[in-house]
Formats: structure tokens, sequence, C-alpha cells
């Protein structure tokens, strides 16, 4: 089914991906980045979590009540509109950000902060402007305090597993947009962290881009078997990366509903039934947004009075 | 350059007058400056106090504004305050610094620390306003915190701004200096001009301003172009002003 192309790529990859692996021991030496293995299988786990922001007499409910695993090595993907609360999530196991109520856990110990045990990709990338693509590479290495020879080996086989070997020197205004996102993925990479948390890092790309970037985060992954939180807006995206898709819904953020994504892998971009599964998740998501949208509705309608104006079902034709 | 040079010396031939110099007796006076010493001492005077003044005012502007980008609680207590200052010209400040330090070093230092180091602050503090917030943010996640990201990260994200308020402040600090050294006999540049005016020599007057001309154009050759250009080659872009 695959082309005989792919299978060269997917062997090359693997290749380096291997080497990757076998000069773990590279790093491994600093115990802090050890996470403690999860207890029952869980990487990640939010507990009944909320986040609202702002003064307390104009509060905004980010997040409501949010309850989440993540097993290690799982590659779950957090699916909504804007609003949805999907990179709050992200945030909040990353450290960025602090729950109002509820408790987030790496392993079964809470976050207290950003750590290098929980690496960020960013849309954007986040690259350092002033620093060559190695240099950037480098940097979470240079602050654990990795001595140069280990940095360089490190950078260079990373640089390698992402295809980026060439363009070492180069800053990153020098590169395209799909190369920084790779360059931002060997970075968050570098510290081999347990936990890879990417919020919408393809968003910005054009979709030939996107897709060939899909399948290396899938070859990534299944090479140094990283627990993966996703963040997209696009539902064949989510599709074809996750194992879980996660769907979230708005006003306020809330996680709706999961649902198992039971495919062969690798996938390809190609894959007809990543094309059904992801109509049938946009088929859920229309009909949840029309149900909350009634909803809205209702709890406006049951509460007459509250408007000052009386019932709003009596004003029902008025003007026509 | 040449072309215009040209027209200076015909229109000082047809004004004809000893207050209007060509460009030949003003190279005349320059030569005559170098040999006897006092442009080149005037030079050198005026050079150390500009670059001692300087590095104080970056020394203290830098952190000033990156204070006042990050600390709500200085922006709002001295911030309208540097604002205010930043209004005035510094050379204002002269005579309150003589009357605080005599007729001293340091009394004409106040005047060009104070006018680089504003608006250098206020650069800085819009540099590091304006670090994309995912710079910050991917540092953090790496594990950067505190004086190490200060340093390591959110300076050299802000350094297009903060260069072009370095370079805006070396302006600034070489105008408080001429200003100064004109009204406080002190040597310098900013005293030879003095000189040239109680002499009526027009001549070494605009030696003079050649001179400051010179040293306008090579700071910037030396000190900026560099930064300017590596600016360009990392960013993929000028640095502000």
């Amino acid at each position: 089914m695959t082309a005989p192309g792919v299978i060269v790529i997917d062997g090359g990859v693997l290749a380096s991906a291997k080497d990757w692996l076998g000069a773990r021991a590279v790093v491994s030496d600093s115990p802090a980045q050890r996470v403690p293995s999860a207890k029952g299988g869980s990487a990640i786990a939010l507990e009944d979590v909320s986040l609202r922001l702002g003064a307390p007499d104009r509060e905004v409910e980010i997040l409501r009540g949010a309850s989440l695993r993540v097993a290690a090595g799982e590659l779950v993907c957090l699916l909504g509109p804007s609003g949805s609360g999907k990179s709050t999530i992200l945030n909040l196991v990353a450290g960025l950000a602090r729950p109002t109520s509820g408790r987030v856990l790496e392993g079964d110990r809470p976050v207290s902060g950003p750590g290098p045990d929980r690496a960020v990709v960013f849309q954007d990338a986040a690259l350092f402007p002033w620093l060559r693509l190695r240099d950037n590479i480098e940097f979470p290495l240079k602050l654990q305090g990795l001595r140069q020879a280990a940095r360089a080996q490190r950078s260079e086989e990373l640089l390698r597993l992402v295809h980026l070997w060439r363009f070492q020197g180069r800053y990153p205004h020098e590169l395209s947009g799909g190369m920084r996102q790779r360059g931002a993925i060997a970075r968050a990479l570098a510290t081999d962290p347990a936990v890879l948390l990417m919020d919408e890092p393809f968003a910005a790309l054009d979709a030939q881009t996107r897709e060939i970037l899909q399948g290396e985060v899938e070859r990534i992954w299944s090479a140094t078997h990283k627990t993966i939180l996703f963040v997209t807006h696009n539902v064949r995206e989510a599709v074809r990366l996750a194992d879980r898709v996660i769907l979230m819904g708005t006003r306020p953020g809330r996680i709706l509903h999961e649902e198992a994504i039971d495919l062969p892998r690798p996938r390809a971009a190609t894959d007809e039934r990543v094309g059904v599964l992801a109509s049938g998740i946009s088929r859920r998501i229309a009909s949840e947004v029309e149900k909350i949208a009634r909803e809205e509705a209702d709890d406006a309608w049951m509460g007459p009075g509250t408007h000052g104006s009386g019932d709003p079902r009596r004003h029902l034709g008025r003007g026509i | 350059m040449a072309i215009l040079v040209g027209i200076w010396a015909a229109a000082s031939e047809l004004a004809h007058s000893s207050l209007a110099p060509g460009p030949v007796d003003v190279g005349r006076a320059i030569v005559a400056g170098v040999r006897d010493g006092t442009l080149v001492r005037a030079l050198l005077t005026t050079a150390v106090r500009l670059i001692i003044g300087y590095v104080v005012a970056l020394a203290l502007g830098i952190p000033l504004g990156t204070a006042l980008a990050r600390s709500s609680f200085v922006k709002q207590s001295i911030g309208p305050v540097v604002l205010g200052l930043s209004s005035v010209p510094s050379i204002c400040w002269l005579p309150l610094a003589i009357l605080w330090f005599g007729l001293s070093e340091l009394a004409i230092q106040l005047v060009v620390v104070l006018g680089a180091a504003l608006p250098i602050a206020m650069a800085t503090e819009n540099a590091v306003k304006h670090v994309p917030p995912s710079i910050e943010r991917a540092a953090r996640t790496m594990g950067a915190r505190g004086a190490r990201l200060m340093l390591t990260v959110t300076l050299p994200a802000a350094l297009p701004g903060i260069l072009g308020g370095a370079k805006i402040g070396w302006t600034f600090a070489l105008r408080s200096l001429m200003a100064g050294e004109l009204l406080f006999v002190s040597g310098g540049l900013g005293q030879l001009l003095e000189t040239g005016r109680d002499l009526g020599d027009t001549s070494l007057v605009l030696a003079v301003v050649v001179v400051i001309v010179a040293l306008g154009r090579a700071s910037e050759a030396l000190l900026f172009a560099r930064a300017d250009r590596e600016v360009a080659r990392r960013w993929g872009v000028e640095s502000s002003a």
C-alpha cells in the first residue's frame, strides 16, 4: 500500500533513531530528569482540574472540571476549537500555569512548575533568533551543565533525527517554517524528557509540510517511546496521530468526550480509514456544538427575571 | 562629498571674509592643532569623558529599563519620574551639578550620564516588553529561571531594541557633553570651540566641528556598524533606530 520511497525514508529515520537511542546514556547520567515510574502506568493525570482567571468580580472560567489520564508512551491528542482550554491543559501540564482547583500530576507527584522533564513544542517554534540552529538545540543541554563534547554529540544525533544536520549553522530566520518546527522538536527532545507537549505545532504550516511532519512525529514517537500530548484543532491531524482523541468544548473549556483510535501504524496521510474516523468525529463535534448551543439557550430561557425584562418567551414573535 | 567641499570653497572665496573660512583654512587649522597638540588633547579629553559617561549610562540604563519592563512596582513608582526627567534636556542639570559637585569631572559626567541613561532605559524597557512570550516560556520549560533566564534569554532576545537605544544614548551623550564643555571651562573639544570664539578664529571653530563630525562617524563605524550587521544577520532585520 505504501510507496517504496516511503519505506526507504522510514528505514533511514529508524536507523538514526536507533543511533539516537544507543546514545541515550549520554544524558541519562543526570538523575534529575529521570521520572519515577508512574503509578498504574499513567505519566500524566489531571484530577478535576479547573482554571479561572481575572479579578474575582470579573472571573473568566478557562477550564472546568477536567479529568484525564495519559499512560506512559501514549500519544494523546486534545482536539477542540479555540477557547476550549486545550492549550490550557498543556500549559498546566508544562507547569506554565497553575490550576485554580484540582490536581495536575506527573507520575505520582504534583506538577509544581516547568521543568526539562516536560518539553514543549510551541506553535511558533520559539527558537532563539540569536543562536544558530545547533546552539538552539544545545541550549537546554547547556542549562543542565552538560560538557561541550557531550552537547555536540547529542545535538548531532538530534539534528540527524530530524533531518536538519545540513542546516546546523543556520539562524532560525534562515529556515522554513517546517524546518523551524523540526528544530523545535529536536530541541524539545534534547533533554530526553519523559513527556513531550506539542501546542498546535503545525497549525501555521502548509498542508504538505504538515503531513510530512505528522509522519515524522509518529516515527519519532515510535522510536523514542515518549508520552506525547498533542494539541490541535485539526480533526484529521488528531485522528492520524492519536492513540486517543480527547474532544473539548468551549464556554467554559471542558472535556466532552474521548475516542480511542484503533488504526494500525504507521498511518499514511492518505489512509481512508483516517478520513472515515475523522468525519465521524467531525459529526460528533457538530452535534456537540449544537447541543451546547441549545443548552445555553435553554439556560437563558430558564432564568426569567434575571435580565429584568420578564420571560423572553413572551417577546417571541414581536416585531414580525 | 567632493562636490560639497568644492561648493564650500567657492562660497568662502566669494564671501572673502575671515568669518567664512574655506576648506583650506580649516585644514590648516586642523594641522596646526594637531602639531601643537591642542586639538589632540581636547579630542582625547572629550573621548575619555564620553566613553566613561556612556559606559556608566549603559550600566544604569539597561538594568533600569529592564526593571521598568518587568516590575510593576518599579514602573508605578519611578516610571513617571523617568518619563518626566527624560523630557528635560540634560544640560539643564549642569547648574545643579556644579552646585553639588563644583567645577569637577563629576559635574560634567552627571550631565552626560543623565542625558544618555534615560533614552537607553526607555528603549530597553520597550525592547524587553516586546520579547515574544513564547521565547521566555520555552526557556522556562527547559529549566531557565530568574537571573539566568534574564541574562541568557530575555536580554539577548531584546538585543535589537537595546542596540537601538544604545545608539540613541551615544548621540545623546555626545550632545550633552558638548553642551557641558561649552559652558564649563574644562578642556575638551567644547572648550576649544569656546576658545575659537574668544579669539574670533572661525577656522578653529570649524576645525573642531569637523573633528566632532569625525568622532561621531568613527564611533558609529567602530561601535555600532558591526553590532548592526550581526543583528541583521541573526534576526534577518535591521535593529530599530
